[in-house]
């Protein structure tokens, strides 16, 4: 594989500015139903999530926390309800039709989902695509920035399985945030790492939210770590939203299934 | 379980398979269509980098084993005859027969399957990893259509590679048989072309290509199709190219009977 040339269905070489909702609602969910068969994961689950702030959705092992992220993304189609993202209901949308909103947002995958061409190239992907207006010159620039950034400078050449878990997560991460989009969409960011790399990643999300005043939705079942950065706290539960709230409320929330899951402990309904 | 539930148990079985069949067949329609909707210029066409490197990786990287494989098998064609020859005083049909067999069957249906484990398997291992691995799932997320950048390359390069290595493999397996029949049977280089060109048409060569180029096409949807549509993470993968080879094997078998019943 290579970054060469690409299909491009109508995309915009990038965010307009008075496109990106910093104030408002970046995501709303409205009474999604979802089933892989005959499980159902999902059940009139509505959410909201305000632009300009960090996210964490936080929940149980097969709760539909990556599968309600990638509704948000339009790679999984719900069976019942709305899915309205950077203000466009996307849910209806053919698959083509999604590549303008596509443009806005970026997604960090829990497997990284790196490309088998180098970091360099890895991290250009989105600024290739459908934009002829960037030179080579100009991508090169911004991915060493990129890469700077994410304390990976000068590995541009380097092959993505030359690289440990912690490496491989900060390249992701560079991708999923070089073309200066509106939406960052995190899939367990720190899954396999450990507790320094696991806050360096966390630091990186806040540092890269803060400085772009974009809207980040983290998906994680590391919740000590996640409840460090997040703004709003959403914990799944059965298909539904149990708790919504701060970060601060979480641990002090009197539910049972929140207090046990933020708490750890043994003892509960989990 | 009840008599009456496993009078129903065979007609269930055969219209779950029924089922399953028309499921795959649709959903290699439907990869058709798509791939129809990507080769137009204004989505984006063909990638001519990486149909360049697919060409590379599936049709130069093949050349040894089908050359082998070919001069092999047309020194066995003769190895099988010569008794024959020997008996009848045929020797001025070996040339003919040879290159008769070679391109109108043998080239085709041995390479085609050649290819089918070499390059179809990989292919469907290839993507079903990329699959089970969310890079699929990423390039989506980039606005990336993966049928127009990953299959689209793969489909063209795969029928190109198919019919090259069937010319070359019908060529390699010609020497071979010469090479045979010239030390059995003491057939010589002209004898040989003599038979060959006094008898041979021109559509039994097209007829070759033809079949080479419905074969490819099948092998490349195929495995796509089953790549595309993996499930399960690694064991997926298994199963998936264990998927792709048979129906390609099979839909190999199933065209090459059609094409030479309906082309004469």
């Amino acid at each position: 594989m290579h970054a060469g040339k690409w299909y491009s269905p109508g995309v915009p070489s990038s965010a307009p500015a008075e496109l990106r909702p910093e104030t408002g609602v970046a995501v709303e969910l409205r009474r999604i139903m979802l089933a892989f068969g005959a499980k159902a994961v999902l059940r009139d689950l509505d959410l909201r999530l305000e632009a300009g702030r960090i996210h964490a959705l936080i929940g149980p092992p097969a709760v539909g926390k990556s599968a309600t992220l990638k509704l948000m993304a339009g790679l999984l189609r719900p069976d019942g309800g709305e899915v309205h993202v950077l203000g466009q209901r996307i849910d209806t949308l053919a698959e083509r039709a999604l590549g303008p909103v596509r443009a806005r947002m970026g997604m960090l995958f829990q497997n990284n989902a790196l490309f088998d061409v180098s970091v360099g190239e890895n991290v250009a992907f989105p600024l290739r695509r459908g934009d002829a207006s960037l030179s080579e010159a100009a991508i090169a620039e911004r991915v060493a920035e990129r890469l700077a950034k994410v304390a990976l400078p000068g590995l541009e050449t380097r092959q993505p399985r030359d690289l440990s878990g912690g490496q491989k997560k900060r390249v992701g991460l560079a991708r999923a945030t070089v073309a200066d989009v509106a939406l960052v969409l995190y899939d367990e960011p720190t899954a396999g790492l450990d507790p320094v790399t696991s806050q360096k990643i966390y630091d990186l999300v806040k540092g890269e939210q803060r400085a772009t005043g974009g809207t980040a939705v983290v998906v994680s079942s590391d919740v000590g770590g996640v409840l460090t950065i997040a703004d709003h706290v959403v914990m799944l539960h059965e298909g539904r939203v149990v708790f919504e709230g701060t970060a601060h409320d979480a641990r002090a929330s009197p539910i049972p299934v929140v207090h046990q899951f933020v708490h750890g402990t043994l003892e509960g309904p989990l | 379980m009840s008599p009456g539930a496993r009078g129903l148990a065979l007609p269930a079985f055969l219209g779950r398979q029924a089922l399953a069949l028309l499921t795959q067949i649709g959903g290699l329609a439907l990869l058709a269509r798509d791939l129809g909707r990507a080769a137009r210029p204004e989505s984006g066409g063909l990638d001519r980098v990486e149909l360049l490197r697919h060409l590379y990786r599936m049709g130069v990287r093949s050349v040894p084993v089908v050359a082998a494989t070919a001069a092999f098998t047309g020194g066995i064609m003769v190895l099988q005859a010569a008794p024959f020859v020997e008996q009848f005083g045929a020797k001025d049909f070996v040339g003919f027969f040879a290159t008769f067999v070679t391109f109108r069957e043998l080239g085709p249906l041995l390479i085609g399957l050649i290819f089918n484990g070499r390059v179809g398997a990989n292919n469907t291992a290839e993507l079903a990893t990329m699959v089970v691995t969310e890079q699929v799932d990423g390039l989506r997320a980039l606005a990336i259509d993966p049928v127009s950048y990953l299959v689209l390359p793969r489909v063209v390069a795969m029928t190109l590679t198919m019919v090259a290595l069937v010319v070359l493999g019908d060529a390699v397996a010609l020497l071979g048989a010469l090479g045979v029949a010239h030390v059995l049977l003491d057939v010589t280089f002209a004898q040989f072309l003599d038979s060959a060109l006094s008898r041979l048409e021109s559509w039994d060569l097209l007829v070759g290509l033809l079949k080479a180029l419905l074969f490819g096409v099948g092998i490349a949807l195929a495995s796509c199709f089953y790549g595309l549509r993996v499930r399960g993470g690694a064991p997926g993968v298994g199963r998936a190219v264990n998927a792709s080879v048979v129906a390609s094997a099979a839909g190999i078998f199933i065209t090459d009977y059609l094409s030479t019943f309906l082309l004469p």
